[in-house]
C-alpha cells in the first residue's frame, strides 16, 4: 500500500500521539509497576524538627522488628564515606543526617523491610534523642550578623551562600542618577512545588554475581544520573545501568539526586536484593526539589513617556538548608540575568544572594529555565507598575520599549544573546484577537457602575535549550544532547535518544522530525529514550531543552543517514551521487523524476546491496552541542473579574500567543501551553509552600497545597506566531515552559488593573480570595 | 509556640490538691487516652497515650518531669516526647491558692512547641484538639478529685488564643 505523501511530511502536522495508546489505558510502566523477585522496601525515617541536633539514634528495637533486615544511618553512611554527598550547586547535602538536622522531613535513618507496612511500622520504632536549636525560616534574618549559623560544615560562618552579579553597575547607576522617572517594587515568587502527579522513587538492583547495578529511578536525566552516581560510590559507569521507565510529571522536581535515591543503592549493594523507594505525597512535598522562594526588588529608570533607560535589581533567593539549586555550573541564581525580559534597557545590573534557611534544599527549575520565571515575572509586573506611573497603556508602553525585529541577534545588557523574535507581531495578534480596545471600553464602563473588571498583560521573552557546552554545565557535565537513529532493512526505524521525557509526547514529537527528515512515515519510528545501556550519552529533559538539543540532534542525525542513503541511492539509480536529490518523500536522479527510489529501498539495500568497499548497515549517532540558546517569545492577556462580596477572582478569558520558532506537532504544542497555563494559574491564585517560625511546614499535602482541578481551571484561547530560530537545524524553539514562565504576571497583572482605581498598585502570589477581600474592606469597598 | 491556660477551683485544702497534683500514680491515669503508665520515680513518669489529630493517629511515648518551685504552692512540669514522626516539647506551670471559702485555685499554663506531620497536618484542628484534650484532662482530675472530697465546686477551663500560628 502506498504511503500519503502528507504522511511522509509530517513536520507540522497533529500526528495522534504515539504514547498515548498504553497512556490512557494504563499500560504504563511507572516505578512502583516493577515489581523485582526477592524485593525489599524502604522508609525513611524524617526529622520532626526543622534544627536540631542528634544527641543520639537507637535503631535496636526497629532491627528487631518483623520483616526488618537492615537500618541505615548517618554514622553507618559516614562510615562508608557517604554521609555527604554533592549537590548540583557546588554545595554538599546530608544523605542521612550526621550531628543535626537542618530541616523538617529531612533524613535521618532509613529501614529496609521485606514488606512496605513492615518498612513504615518499624520506622516509628527508630528512636531518635534531638536537642532543639534556634530556627531560622526567614532569609533576611538569616543574613543578620547575630542569626544562628546553621551550616556547621562549612568554612565560611555565614548564611549566606553566593552573592552573584551581572550587567554594569556603574552605567546603570549613571542612568539612575539622571533619570526623569524611577520606579521601585519589591515583587515576591513564592516557595512552590512542580508537585508531579507520580511521586519520585526508586528501585536499585545490585547483583552480587555480575558486579552490576540496575536502577530504576523516576529519572528527567538518566545519564548524568548514572554519572553522578558512579562518582558518589566508586561503581564503574558501566557496570551502572539506570533505567527511567514511564514517569508521571516531572517539571524539574525529577532532576535532583535525593538521599533516598542513595540510601535505596546503599541498602542493595549491602543486601544483594532489589530494594524500592517510593515517595509518599508529603516525602515529595515536603523533602524533594521545591521552586521559586525569590524575594526581588526591582526599579526601572525611564523616560517620562515611559522609555526604559536602565533596570536595577536585588534580590534574595531563599536555597534551604543545602543549596542543591538546579543550575548550571556559572550560573549560581540560574538564567535570572534574562530579567530585561522582551525591551530593550540600555544598561542593567542585577544581584542575587543565597541564603541558607532552616527549610527543605532544592530549588529545582519547575517548568522553566533556571529562574527564568521569576525573572519573566518580576519584569512584567514592574513594566506594570511603571506604566500606571507615567500614565500610558500597559499594551503601549510594551510597545514603545519592545526589542525591535531589525535588532535581532540582539545583545542583552546582561550579557544573553537573543537569537530572534518579532515581539511587536505577537502582541499586535494578541490585542486583536482578545478585542483589547472594546475589553478597555467595557472596563471604563464597569468601572463606572463600581464594578472590578482587570484586564494584564504579560510579553515575556523565554531563554531555553541549555546549552551549548562552552557556556552550560552541570557539575562540570557540559550540556549538549543526542541522538542514534538505526533503519532496518525493512525501512523501519528505532531512535534512541539522550534526553528522557515524562509525558511531553516525545515518542510522537522525535518521530515526526526524523520521519519528516527520512521520507518515512512517522509510523515507521520508534523513539525509546531512558535506558542508559542503549541510549546515547544526554543531558536528559528539563528547561525545554528536548526539541532545542535533542531536536536538533535528532535532525542532524537523520541527515548523516541521508547523506549514506543519497550514495545508495546513487548506486541504485545508476547515476552519480551528485545527480541526486531528495524532495522530502524519495532520491531520484536530477531531471529523470520518473526514476525513484525510497527510503525504505535504500533501507534494503544498505544491509542487501551496497556499493563496492561501502560498510553495510544504515544508521548514525550525533551528538548537538547547540551553538546558543533558543529564545521563545509570547503575548498572553488576561481578563478577570472581581467579586465584591468575596474577593474571589474569576478568571473570565485567558489568551496566550506564543512563538516558539518551527512547530512540529501543533497539538502537542497546545497541550504543552493548556499545562503551562494551568500550573501558571495555580502559582497566581492558589499555592504556596509556608512556614511557621519553628520552621514547620504547613503545606504538606494536597489538602494544604492547592493543585487545580479542572472545575478551577478557567478556558484557555491559544494562538501562535511563528519566528523560527537561525541557528537551530530545524528552527525549533522549545514551548514546554513559556505558559508557566509568562502567565503569572498577566494573571496578577489583571487583578492589580482590576484593583487599580483603589490605589493598589502590587499584590504578592498567591492571590487567595481572602487577600483580595481584605484589600476591598481597607478601601472601603463592600457589598 | 503554642500557648494554652485555665484555672479551676476545687473545694479541696491546698495541701491536700497538692499531695494529689504531685503523685504520679494518682494524676497520672487522668490523662486522657492512658494506655500505659510507668513511675520511675516521684519527679519523673513515663506515659503511653493514644493521640489523634485528623489524619494523624498513633501512640505517642512522653517523659514527665516535675520540678517543684514553691512547695504547696507552685511547680513546673516538663513534658516531651513524641511518636510517628511528630515531637511535642511542653513546658506546663501549675500554681494554687487558696480560696476565700477555703478551697484551692489551681492556674495552669502550658507553652507547646509541636513539631512534625501534627504540626504541619493538623494546622487547623490542633488548637480545637489540644482544648479538647486539656478540657478531658480535668474533667478527669475533678472526677479523681471528689472521689478524695465529694465536694466540688464549679471548675471553670479555658484555652486561650495560640500566641502565633502563621
Amino acid at each position: 500500500m502506498a504511503v500519503r505523501q502528507t504522511e511522509l511530511r509530517p513536520l507540522g502536522k497533529s500526528v495522534g500521539r504515539k504514547e498515548d495508546p498504553r497512556f490512557i489505558r494504563g499500560k504504563g510502566r511507572y516505578i512502583d509497576d516493577i515489581v523485582l523477585p526477592g524485593m525489599l522496601y524502604m522508609c525513611l525515617v524524617r526529622s520532626p524538627y526543622a534544627h536540631a541536633r542528634i544527641k543520639s539514634i537507637d535503631t535496636s528495637e526497629a532491627m528487631q522488628a518483623p520483616g526488618v533486615k537492615l537500618v541505615i544511618t548517618g554514622e553507618d553512611l559516614a562510615a562508608m564515606n557517604l554521609a555527604w554527598m554533592p549537590t548540583m550547586a557546588n554545595d554538599q547535602q546530608m544523605v542521612l543526617a550526621t550531628g543535626k538536622v537542618l530541616y523538617q522531613y529531612q533524613e535521618v535513618a532509613a529501614v529496609i523491610a521485606e514488606t512496605r507496612e513492615q518498612a513504615v511500622d518499624a520506622a516509628q520504632l527508630v528512636y531518635v534523642d534531638y536537642e532543639p536549636l534556634p530556627v531560622v525560616v526567614d532569609p533576611f534574618k538569616a543574613l543578620e550578623p547575630d542569626a544562628p549559623i546553621l551550616r556547621e560544615d562549612r568554612e565560611q560562618k555565614s548564611n549566606l551562600i553566593f552573592h552573584w552579579e551581572a550587567g554594569d553597575k556603574e552605567a546603570t547607576e549613571e542612568l539612575f542618577r539622571n533619570a526623569p522617572v524611577v520606579v521601585k517594587q519589591d515583587v515576591r515568587f513564592p516557595r512552590v512545588h512542580p508537585s508531579p502527579l507520580e511521586p519520585c522513587g526508586c528501585i536499585a538492583d545490585y547483583n552480587t554475581a555480575t558486579g552490576k547495578l540496575t536502577w530504576y529511578v523516576t529519572s528527567q536525566a538518566p545519564h548524568a544520573h548514572r554519572t553522578v552516581l558512579s562518582l558518589v560510590s566508586g561503581l564503574p559507569e558501566h557496570q551502572i545501568r539506570v533505567i527511567s521507565p514511564d514517569v508521571g510529571g516531572g517539571f524539574g522536581n525529577k532532576v535532583p539526586v535525593y538521599p533516598g535515591y542513595v540510601c535505596a543503592v546503599v541498602a542493595s549493594l549491602k543486601l544483594g536484593r532489589p530494594v524500592k523507594w517510593i515517595e509518599t505525597r508529603t516525602e515529595n512535598t515536603t523533602s524533594t526539589g521545591f521552586a521559586r522562594d525569590y524575594h526581588m526588588t526591582a526599579e526601572i529608570a525611564a523616560e517620562e513617556d515611559g522609555r526604559v533607560l536602565a533596570l536595577r535589581v536585588k534580590t534574595i533567593a531563599d536555597h534551604g538548608a543545602f543549596d542543591a539549586a538546579a543550575d548550571p555550573s556559572k550560573f549560581p541564581a540560574g538564567l535570572f540575568s534574562i530579567v530585561t525580559g522582551s525591551y530593550d534597557f540600555k544598561e542593567a545590573f542585577v544581584e542575587v544572594d543565597g541564603v541558607y534557611t532552616n527549610k527543605a534544599p532544592g530549588g529545582v527549575a519547575y517548568r522553566c529555565s533556571f529562574r527564568v520565571t521569576e525573572a519573566a515575572y518580576l519584569i512584567e509586573r514592574v513594566m506594570d507598575v511603571l506604566a500606571r506611573r507615567v500614565g500610558v497603556d500597559p499594551a503601549e508602553l510594551r510597545k514603545r520599549n519592545f526589542i525591535r525585529k531589525e535588532q535581532f541577534p540582539y545583545k542583552s545588557p546582561t550579557g544573553w544573546t537573543y537569537d530572534s523574535g518579532d515581539y511587536e507581531k505577537t502582541l499586535a495578534l494578541a490585542l486583536e484577537k482578545i478585542g483589547y480596545e472594546e475589553l478597555r471600553k467595557e472596563q471604563a464602563e464597569k468601572r463606572a457602575r463600581g464594578e472590578l473588571m482587570g484586564i494584564g498583560i504579560s510579553t515575556f521573552t523565554e531563554v531555553v535549550g541549555a546549552g551549548p557546552s562552552h557556556t552550560f554545565d552541570i557539575m562540570g557535565i557540559k550540556m549538549f544532547d543526542s541522538a542514534q537513529i538505526r533503519v532496518h532493512p525493512t525501512g523501519k526505524v528505532i531512535a534512541r535518544l539522550g534526553v528522557r521525557h515524562q509525558g511531553q509526547g516525545h515518542e510522537t514529537t522525535f518521530a515526526q522530525i526524523i520521519a519528516q527528515e527520512l521520507g518515512l512515515s512517522t509510523d515507521d519510528v520508534i523513539v525509546e529514550e531512558g535506558d542508559t545501556d542503549t541510549a546515547p550519552y544526554g543531558l536528559g529533559t528539563y528547561a525545554s531543552r528536548s526539541t532545542p538539543t535533542a531536536g536538533g540532534a535528532a535532525a542532524l542525525c537523520a541527515r548523516r543517514i541521508r547523506e549514506k542513503a543519497k550514495k545508495i541511492a546513487a548506486h541504485l539509480l545508476e547515476v552519480g551521487e551528485e545527480d541526486v536529490v531528495f524532495d522530502g518523500v524519495a532520491f531520484s536522479a536530477k531531471g529523470l523524476a520518473s526514476r525513484t527510489v525510497t527510503m525504505k529501498d535504500i533501507a534494503f539495500a544498505a544491509y542487501t546491496n551496497v556499493p563496492e568497499g561501502m560498510e553495510p548497515g544504515l544508521e548514525a549517532t550525533y551528538y548537538y552541542d547547540p551553538p546558543n540558546l533558543t529564545f521563545p517569545h509570547g503575548a498572553y492577556i488576561a481578563v478577570v473579574d472581581i467579586d465584591k462580596g468575596t474577593g474571589a477572582v474569576k478568571v473570565r478569558r485567558f489568551l496566550a500567543v506564543d512563538d516558539c520558532g518551527t512547530v512540529i506537532n501543533p497539538m502537542i504544542v497546545e497541550g504543552q501551553v493548556h499545562g503551562g497555563l494551568t500550573e501558571g494559574f495555580a502559582i497566581a491564585f492558589m499555592q504556596d509552600i509556608p512556614f511557621d517560625e519553628d520552621g514547620n511546614c504547613l503545606a504538606t499535602n494536597w489538602m494544604d497545597y492547592l493543585v487545580p482541578t479542572a472545575l478551577d481551571t478557567p478556558k484557555w484561547e491559544t494562538d501562535r506566531t511563528v519566528t523560527p530560530s537561525p541557528h537551530h537545524p530545524i528552527g525549533a524553539k522549545g514551548v514546554g515552559e513559556s505558559p508557566n514562565v509568562g502567565s503569572p504576571a498577566a494573571f496578577v497583572n489583571a487583578v492589580v488593573d482590576a484593583l487599580a482605581p483603589l490605589g493598589v498598585e502590587h499584590i504578592d502570589m498567591p492571590i487567595y480570595p481572602w487577600k483580595v477581600w481584605k484589600i476591598l474592606r481597607e478601601h472601603g469597598v463592600t457589598e | 509556640m503554642r500557648t494554652y491556660q485555665g484555672d479551676f477551683v476545687i473545694d479541696l485544702p491546698r495541701q491536700t490538691v497538692w499531695e494529689f497534683v504531685m503523685d504520679p500514680q494518682r494524676v497520672g491515669p487522668c490523662v486522657p487516652d492512658l494506655l500505659k503508665l510507668d513511675v520511675e520515680s516521684e519527679t519523673r513518669f513515663h506515659t503511653l497515650v493514644r493521640v489523634g489529630v485528623g489524619p494523624v493517629r498513633g501512640k505517642f511515648n512522653l517523659t514527665v518531669e516535675v520540678a517543684v518551685t514553691e512547695p504547696e504552692e507552685s511547680a513546673e512540669l516538663s513534658v516531651r516526647g513524641g511518636g510517628m514522626g511528630s515531637r511535642v516539647d511542653m513546658k506546663a506551670k501549675l500554681n494554687l491558692s487558696d480560696t476565700e471559702s477555703g478551697g484551692t485555685k489551681l492556674d495552669w499554663r502550658c507553652d507547646a512547641a509541636i513539631s512534625g506531620p501534627i504540626a504541619s497536618l493538623g494546622g487547623r484542628m490542633i488548637d480545637n484538639e489540644a482544648r479538647k484534650i486539656t478540657e478531658k484532662l480535668f474533667a478527669n482530675l475533678r472526677e479523681a478529685l471528689s472521689s478524695v472530697s465529694e465536694q466540688v465546686a464549679a471548675t471553670s477551663t479555658e484555652t486561650a488564643e495560640p500566641e502565633s500560628t502563621d
